[in-house]
């Protein structure tokens, strides 16, 4: 009879002493801390998990701590984590002392009183173009500055619209679209796909339409709103658009354009650098209102925040950090590493455009563009968007009618906001 | 020879004394020389569990319990002073117009996924038992699916049963059917997601359920053998019965960890299309993580909701295990 | 019996084993399949074009990942045998007091969520700077283990035959000399048997390393997958060849251990 673990008990444990010992020295304990002013370290959050170290993006980050005088210890979560990582770091007293943090989140954040304004960091923010600064903006105070911001437009594939005979140039409302793609069915493609998904990226792909309709947040039931979920609803029941679009996230939406299927795809700026490498040629337009003109488009992007720390002494070198990513230059280098955010204010717009004139089209997409948390809806937005993903999720599977969709969503955010 | 197995079976009360292999004779009372040595012992022996679960397990559940039972908005979370509120939260779910449709979203996911999960664990330890060319490999290989991360198999299984583009249909279209929406349809997006969970829970099945079966001794086989039995006549009257206990642990594991499942879910459908996948715990995480306004105290509600059902079922097994002893 | 009846079931076994492999065999298609044709209408039973970019990119960043994992599902192992071993000792066969109720609560404590169980040793890590370190992460991941270790030990100890207990008693063995030369040997496959589920629990985790151990410099593979998640793009490609990566030798522990496990959980004490 073998006796065995013995050995390999052995080996283990002495694996995890060794284990152990490399992670008490190199896991470094309480990484979190914001308060050890002395060693000279900040801690940076941000939600963008494939710029590893030694990234362009990383090393730009690393600088601006240089420059201050400080090294940057910076984190990066998957975006739907990091607000609630920053509320579990804020309970414990362990806050970082920069997060990027994802526009709509950023009341949210603020409603608890984690994040300090500009005036407490003494930061200027009279550049920013207004529309967007507004996501971060409640009861009169600006919490933050956004790095960049993008939007949503139609990509189209050039080859496909030519079979189809479709000028993209004559997309101009909801109509003409809706005849684009059923040209493009006809030719033996799908006409458009976009994502639906019951998250708030949903509710982002839905708002241009919903807005193009002339329909407001805060009134989710209107004849305008119905009418907007009535144009997605038909899409899918003719085919113009595929079924997996309940269910798509946006990067599942561009997935499926890049097979080179599709007549047009709703998608945003950051795909600029992937439409350049599809194997098909592409161009882009802005999403038509209902009845010509350009809906307005929800932005994107993030918000450069600062929590609240116990050492106001800190906010100094963490003003000179922000201030170093908000340069007109820091904004274009942003625009460059990621997937062109466009810069939010003019002057960092005019330099993006005097190296990348082609991105024109984006740029005045942005100028024209819309927060999700303006209007004052701050921390209601939350509360709004989940009832109206629901309510197209339950339109389009067809567990309701548009209408009576839209008046169970408005009835939830009206029981729930009060 | 069967009635051998009984007596000392009856002795271990901790239910699941499928563990004899020899005919064990009915021991006399073992004297214990030091009553008190022995105990002591026995409380040594358990003290670093009795510590581990004060501090790992008394801490988080109190915890739930706290943000249960007070209004924790998300100011409060970070204050820390949240007001106490007593039982609103718990009303409020259980009044909420999801918590039937959540509740049976539950009731079907969970107990078709126990049921199936079960029977082919059940057959597969079944067919593995009698060993042939290759059944040890091919059952380890079976273990594979618990190696992978949740965030891979579950969109493995996006993948493949996507309206449009997964491989599914695909068989679907080419033997002449029609597309199947699985995953954005309300009428199949709950089956779908029962389908990879089952996937999902064989091999636990299999692993504990073959380890039972591998306790029965040979020789009550070759007993109903010699007796005339047929396979399935075996199985119902012999095996079964031995592998009762097992069995019921078995059962009671599998229906608290798939109360608890949430990944699978979430990845495939993130509780859609509208709500119908939505099982409590899905219910549970979306307040918590899903949506752009974090509501600890609604999700943590949820969460005890969710542990009294798996009590109460604890409790079930409990007496079952109670009247198994007497009899 | 005849070879015949041997080849026939190895065949339904292997059928089976296709079947329930599937979505793995599908894993390994999207690991080298190119962005632009992971979503063609209809599907690629099999990579055409394959890329190789996926498999480039795990062994370029993701290999100090993967040792992690296996570090800290060593640890977990350890840990949770340490920790199980001794109480289904208690349990089973020390007539502990009140190890029904014991029983029980161990029933209980898998009842919590994983999420409310993340947040709770969040806090507890932070005043104890437990945050972001591998020792830290084991003791999380073992209280995926330890209840499940316990149970399975005390239904398999209890099964040991009393005479080899009395055996050792005669011998003038006390409590801790039956469970160290007695008690454990017998019970190795129990051992294997909780150190697979542990290893596989552990290696699998995601929730506790998210909650837990983001900011450190080493990382379990289960985080090192979400490097491919950005916020505007998903290297599909790449994250399932980790997975595949991942598996291969966490699938040769499996081969190996099962024969352990196989054995019955108390073989080895018989005979």
């Amino acid at each position: 009879m073998k006796t065995i673990p013995k050995p390999a008990l052995a080996a283990a444990a002495g694996l995890l002493s060794v284990g152990l010992l490399a992670g008490c020295s190199g896991g470094g304990a309480g990484g979190a801390g914001g308060s050890d002013a002395a060693s000279g370290t900040y801690t940076w959050w941000d939600p963008y998990p494939q710029h590893e170290d030694g990234s362009d993006w990383a090393n730009r980050v690393e600088a601006c701590g240089t420059d201050a005088g400080v090294t940057i210890e910076r984190t990066a979560y998957d975006t739907t984590a990091l607000t609630n990582q920053a509320l579990l770091a804020a309970q414990e007293g362990s806050s970082p002392d920069v997060i990027l943090l994802d526009n709509p989140a950023v009341s949210t954040l603020a409603e608890t009183g984690i994040v300090s304004t500009v005036d407490e960091l003494g930061l200027d923010v009279s550049d920013v173009d207004e529309n967007l600064l507004a996501a971060g903006q409640i009861d009169g105070e600006t919490y933050g500055i956004p790095i960049g911001a993008n939007t949503l437009a139609l990509y189209y594939n050039t080859a496909v619209l030519e079979a189809a005979g479709v000028d993209p140039a004559s997309v101009t409302d909801w109509d003409s679209l809706t005849a684009a793609m059923q040209a493009v069915n006809d030719s033996g493609k799908t006409g458009m796909t976009f994502a639906g998904i019951g998250t708030e990226e949903g509710s982002f792909q839905f708002l241009p339409w919903f807005w193009g309709a002339g329909a407001e947040l805060t009134d989710l039931d209107s004849p305008e709103a119905v009418a907007a979920l009535t144009l997605w609803k038909d899409w899918v029941d003719q085919g113009l658009v595929p079924n997996t679009v309940i269910s798509n996230s946006q990067n599942t939406t561009w997935e499926e354009f890049l097979t080179g299927d599709f007549g047009f795809v709703e998608n945003g700026t950051w795909q600029v650098n992937s439409a350049a490498d599809a194997g098909f040629e592409t161009g882009y337009v802005e999403i038509p209102a209902e009845d010509g003109g350009v809906a307005p488009a929800p932005t994107g992007g993030e918000f450069i925040i600062a929590p609240v720390q116990e050492d106001e002494a800190r906010y100094d070198v963490t003003r000179q950090i922000v201030e170093c990513m908000t340069t007109p230059e820091g904004f274009v280098e942003t625009a460059n590493t990621f997937a062109y955010y466009v810069p939010p204010t003019e002057a960092g717009q005019e330099a993006l455009l005097e190296e990348h004139p082609d991105l024109e089209t984006w740029v005045s997409a942005v100028r024209e563009a819309k927060g999700r948390t303006s209007d004052d809806l701050g921390t209601d937005y939350p509360v709004i968007s989940e009832a109206l993903w629901t309510a197209v999720q339950n339109a389009l599977s067809g567990s309701a009618t548009p209408e009576a969709a839209l008046q169970a969503a408005q009835e939830q955010v009206e029981s729930e906001l009060g | 020879m069967t009635t051998t197995l009984t007596p000392t079976r009856a002795r271990h009360d901790d239910g699941t004394g499928a563990g004899d292999t020899t005919p064990a004779p009915a021991a006399p009372p073992r004297r214990r020389r030091s009553p008190d040595a022995s105990r002591w012992a026995a409380v040594g022996f358990a003290a670093p569990l009795l510590v581990y679960l004060a501090v790992f397990y008394a801490y988080p559940l109190l915890r739930n319990l706290d943000l249960a039972t007070h209004d924790y908005t998300i100011r409060a979370f970070v204050t820390g002073d949240a007001d106490f509120v007593g039982l609103a939260n718990f009303v409020d779910v259980l009044t909420s117009p999801l918590f039937a449709t959540a509740l049976g979203n539950t009731a079907v996911f969970t107990l078709v996924s126990i049921a199936v999960q079960f029977s082919v664990g059940l057959a597969l330890a079944v067919f593995f038992r009698s060993s042939f060319r290759l059944s040890g490999l091919l059952r380890a290989l079976f273990l594979v699916p618990w190696l992978l991360p949740l965030i891979v198999s579950a969109s493995t299984w996006s993948w493949m049963l996507n309206s449009e583009n997964g491989i599914v249909n695909s068989v679907i279209e080419a033997f002449g059917g029609t597309q199947v929406n699985w995953l954005t349809s309300p009428d199949t997006a709950l089956l779908a997601v029962t389908v990879a969970n089952i996937w999902l829970g064989i091999p636990f099945n299999l692993v504990i359920l073959y380890s039972g079966l591998q306790n029965i001794p040979d020789e009550v086989y070759e007993a109903a053998s010699l007796d005339g039995a047929g396979a399935w006549r075996t199985f119902w009257s012999i095996t079964f019965p031995l592998l009762r206990p097992v069995s019921a642990i078995t059962l009671l594991l599998g229906l608290i960890y798939t109360l608890k499942v949430v990944d699978v879910i979430w990845i495939m459908t993130t509780g859609g299309p509208g709500d119908a996948t939505t099982t409590l715990a899905v219910w549970s995480y979306r307040e918590a993580f899903g949506t752009g306004q974090p509501d600890f105290s609604p999700a943590a509600a949820v969460g005890n909701v969710l542990i009294l059902i798996a009590l109460v079922f604890g409790l079930l097994h409990l007496q079952l295990q109670r009247r198994q002893e007497a009899s | 019996m005849t070879n015949r009846r041997t080849w026939w079931k190895t065949g339904l076994g292997l059928f089976f084993t296709v079947v329930m492999l599937f979505p793995v065999y599908w894993m390994a298609n999207v690991s080298l399949t190119q962005t632009r044709d992971l979503r063609s209408d209809p599907p690629h039973w099999f990579p055409w074009a394959p890329t190789l970019e996926g498999y480039q990119s795990v062994f370029a960043n993701q290999l100090p990942a993967l040792g992690t994992s296996l570090l800290v599902g060593l640890g977990t192992v350890v840990l949770t045998v340490l920790i199980a071993a001794p109480a289904g000792y208690a349990l089973a066969l020390l007539n502990l007091r009140g190890g029904r109720a014991l029983n029980f609560l161990l029933i209980v404590a898998q009842m919590i969520p994983a999420v409310v169980m993340a947040m709770g040793f969040y806090a507890i890590y932070v005043r104890l700077d437990l945050l972001n370190t591998i020792p830290g992460l084991i003791i999380a991941d073992s209280t995926i283990a330890v209840p499940f270790g316990v149970l399975l030990y005390t239904a398999f100890m209890a099964g040991i035959p009393r005479e080899l207990l009395q055996a050792a008693r005669v011998d003038g063995a006390g409590a801790w000399r039956t469970f160290r030369s007695v008690v454990l040997p017998v019970s190795r496959n129990s051992t294997i048997t909780v150190s697979l589920f542990a290893f596989l629990w552990a290696w699998s985790d995601f929730i506790f390393a998210s909650t837990l151990n983001r900011n450190g410099d080493l990382v379990p593979i289960t985080l090192g997958i979400y490097q491919y998640i950005g916020n505007n793009t998903t290297q599909w490609n790449a994250i399932m060849a980790t997975a595949v990566v991942a598996s291969v030798p966490a699938a040769v522990l499996l081969v190996l251990a099962q024969r352990y496990v196989a054995a019955g959980v108390t073989a080895g004490s018989v005979k």
